[in-house]
């Protein structure tokens, strides 16, 4: 081998260990930029929706619906200081809900997204309000729009007892669809597996003959079914 | 994408009826209304989105729950009660109600076929409450192609158009033989 080759070899495994440096460096910067980036919408997200505390507020372990795999959604429990009163419980269940997803990629509401306002009906209706960001950021979509309200729906029914169904408005107006797809004219049903009382009102139309959407179990991929007035 | 899974339904033999054929946007009432008007039609949406697995395809069922009945307790209810229809007729939002087992049968059938098409995409199909089926007196799915994005999304949109219709097609040949009396539930 002559001098040149040998000094050809050394640069070159020179250039590969820098190379290896440099690129482990690279990505330790661009960890550091998606945290910021994370970190910045968090911020901005407490100055848009201040947290809300309550004089009851016990840290509890809540368990939230994020995205998981492909086209569901996971469980994630977490702990949250949360108010013995329903409907500030909804408020801080939605509000985390939207601000810390574990990660980027398990997002089902958009970051901007704020809750105007959330009430509770003696009848178990709870109206969440929330603002135009829902509708304008999610993107257009059955799949999207589908996590976007289950991930809502299943939050709210594994961690605030008595809710029976659930509507939802944006900027206070009852709108067609969330975002082209998923209707929200009608109500979500909460917590389908309590009983209902049998129907005393007049049938619509031919009979049903099979049971309820409601019924169908969630692990066939049935998702909360939206109820007509 | 659309006009190419026509040519292959009909080569299918299959008679297939479009919404649009232009970039007009007939509401949601207006197409089923027009599919309404049919006698024994089949009603599938085709979507596009931008989220999802790459390439993978899901077919949706409408989702709906039975009528509200406010709890006795509730002396306040806001509840409305039901709008009363006269007997033998279909309340519009509600058109798609007596339809909602066989539509979820069809698209467990249509997503079986697609699973075997198209990787990434799930086994079973999915309940949700979508919009443009609530109204539809008959079967009726949608259907969404995943993560369509990129510099060339039309070109993979109609790559798609082949296999769909043809899992489309094999699935509605299915779904006829198993139903042979009609598709009310």
């Amino acid at each position: 081998m002559t001098r040149n080759w040998k000094i050809f070899l050394a640069a070159l495994v020179g250039c590969v260990v820098v190379g290896l440096i440099s690129l482990r460096g690279l990505h330790r910067r661009v960890a550091r930029l998606a945290k910021a980036e994370v970190t910045e919408e968090q911020a901005r997200h407490e100055v848009l929706a201040p947290p809300v505390s309550t004089p009851t507020d016990v840290p509890v372990k809540a368990q939230m619906f994020w995205a998981g795999g492909p086209d569901g959604l996971a469980p994630v429990e977490i702990e949250l200081p949360l108010s013995a009163d329903a409907q500030e419980r909804s408020r801080q269940l939605l509000q985390a809900l939207i601000a810390e997803p574990p990660t980027p990629d398990q997002r089902t509401l958009p970051a901007d997204v704020e809750v105007l306002g959330f009430y509770i009906l003696p009848d178990g209706t709870a109206i969440a309000d929330f603002s135009d960001a829902l509708s304008n950021e999610t993107p257009s979509g059955i799949l999207s729009e589908r996590l976007a309200v289950n991930s809502i729906v299943r939050t709210l029914e594994s961690n605030v007892p008595g809710l029976r169904r659930l509507k939802i408005l944006i900027h206070g107006q009852e709108v067609d669809t969330l975002a082209g797809n998923v209707d929200l004219t009608g109500f979500f049903d909460l917590n389908p597996s309590v009983p209902q009382p049998i129907s005393p009102v007049a049938p619509t139309g031919p009979t049903p003959k099979s049971p309820p959407a409601a019924a169908v179990p969630k692990a066939s991929g049935a998702s909360p079914a939206p109820q007509k007035h | 994408m659309a006009r190419g899974m026509k040519a292959e339904l009909e080569r299918q033999g299959l008679r297939v009826v479009m919404t649009r054929n232009d970039d007009s946007n007939p509401s949601y009432d207006d197409r089923a209304s027009m599919a309404n008007g049919y006698r024994d039609a089949i009603f599938i949406s085709l979507h596009i989105a931008t989220t999802g697995t790459v390439g993978s395809v899901r077919a949706y069922y409408d989702q709906m729950s039975a009528p509200y009945v406010p709890p006795a307790d509730a002396a306040s209810s806001p509840g409305k009660p039901a709008l009363s229809v006269a007997p033998g007729l279909n309340s519009w939002n509600e058109a798609q109600r007596p339809y909602l087992n066989a539509s979820h049968r069809l698209a467990d059938l249509i997503q079986i076929e697609l699973a075997q098409k198209f990787s990434g995409s799930g086994d079973t199909s999915l309940g949700a409450a979508v919009r443009e089926l609530r109204s539809v007196a008959g079967p009726a799915v949608a259907i969404e192609l995943s993560s369509v994005s990129g510099p060339d999304p039309d070109t993979l949109a109609n790559a798609a158009a082949a296999p769909l219709a043809d899992a489309i097609a094999q699935a509605i040949t299915a779904f006829r033989a198993a139903t042979p009396g009609g598709a009310k539930q």
